[in-house]
């Protein structure tokens, strides 16, 4: 390995690989709230979304995203799902349900609103398995290379 | 590539490497010699001891003392984790942490945890976090390393 190869992060890149993190993600939760809203409208005979709403919803899932990241551990990513990861879950979900609710999105009825309050739980967890699978991908590619790195270095030697 | 191998009777066992360019074919044979003859010295209960770095599994700093450990030993080297960093810079060895260089001939599996870190778990069953701030440039390493070794 040449040294000239080898060399860490700036912290601007940290910062970079971090910020995509969580725009990638909040965009990811996002789609999954204006899903319900978009489902909510149309069942309701009306092909009209609000912007205004739409822009609390990228704001909310955007700064819900820092507060899972730096207060709450990245839990949504956690290895197993327990009871930590459990309560943060009810807990996001609570937070979501509450702005709907004062934001007025679904018009405060109780039912839809309860509803979304079901349909954050689900999609959070959906989050914990696509992240955890994703990782497991990501072990067998590193695995992959590490055995074709080692077998590489034999032959040559 | 033409080769001479001679016996000698007395004096030292010597390799010398003729070339015009340095090729990839070149490197390789000096790397290789580069690797066989690199040993560190560490000291085990006030007692000197010379370890192949082939054998080493990890090297740490811990408390400002610089550690080799291979499968049955701990070593304490009189160089800090820079300096053997330097020393080691041709062959194998990845800086992991800020404490810790690990040999990744040595490494048995990996596995992805969250927060784009990598768990390394070693032929001796230890696990060794490899933090984010390295863990890019050891998806590149191993990469690179698998291509074109």
């Amino acid at each position: 390995m040449d040294k000239s190869n080898k060399k860490k992060l700036s912290g601007f890149e940290r910062y970079l690989i971090e910020e995509i993190g969580v725009e990638f993600k909040a965009c990811l939760y996002f789609f999954c709230i204006l899903f319900f809203y978009s489902v909510y409208k149309l069942v309701g005979g009306s092909f009209h979304a609000n912007i205004i709403y739409m822009a609390e919803m990228i704001l909310l899932t955007y700064a819900m995203c820092y507060v899972q990241i730096y207060l709450l551990k990245g839990f949504d990513e956690g290895e197993h799902f327990g009871w930590k990861e459990f309560f943060f879950t009810m807990l996001c979900g609570g937070i979501y349900t509450y702005v709907s609710w004062l934001g007025g999105w679904f018009d405060q009825n109780t039912g839809v609103t309860a509803g979304f309050f079901l349909y954050v739980v689900f999609f959070y967890f959906c989050g914990f398995l696509v992240y955890k699978m994703k990782r497991n991908l990501d072990a067998k590619m590193l695995n992959d290379d590490l055995k074709a790195f080692q077998e590489r270095r034999i032959k040559n030697e | 590539m033409k080769y001479t191998i001679n016996q000698i009777s007395n004096g030292e066992d010597e390799v010398i490497v003729n070339y015009r360019t340095m090729n990839p074919e070149v490197e390789r044979i000096v790397h290789f010699i580069k690797r066989e003859q690199l040993r560190l010295v560490g000291w085990k209960e006030k007692e000197q001891k010379v370890i192949d770095t082939k054998n080493i599994l990890y090297i740490e700093t811990v408390d400002g003392k610089t550690f080799a450990y291979t499968k049955d030993n701990v070593l304490k080297l009189e160089y800090t984790l820079t300096q053997v960093e330097q020393l080691l810079n041709d062959i194998n060895f990845f800086r992991c942490s800020k404490s810790m260089i690990i040999n990744i001939d040595k490494v048995d599996s990996l596995k992805s945890l969250p927060s784009n870190r990598i768990d390394a778990k070693m032929v001796n069953g230890e696990h060794i976090i490899i933090s984010r701030t390295y863990a890019s440039e050891f998806r590149r390493i191993l990469r690179k390393g698998a291509q074109h070794g």
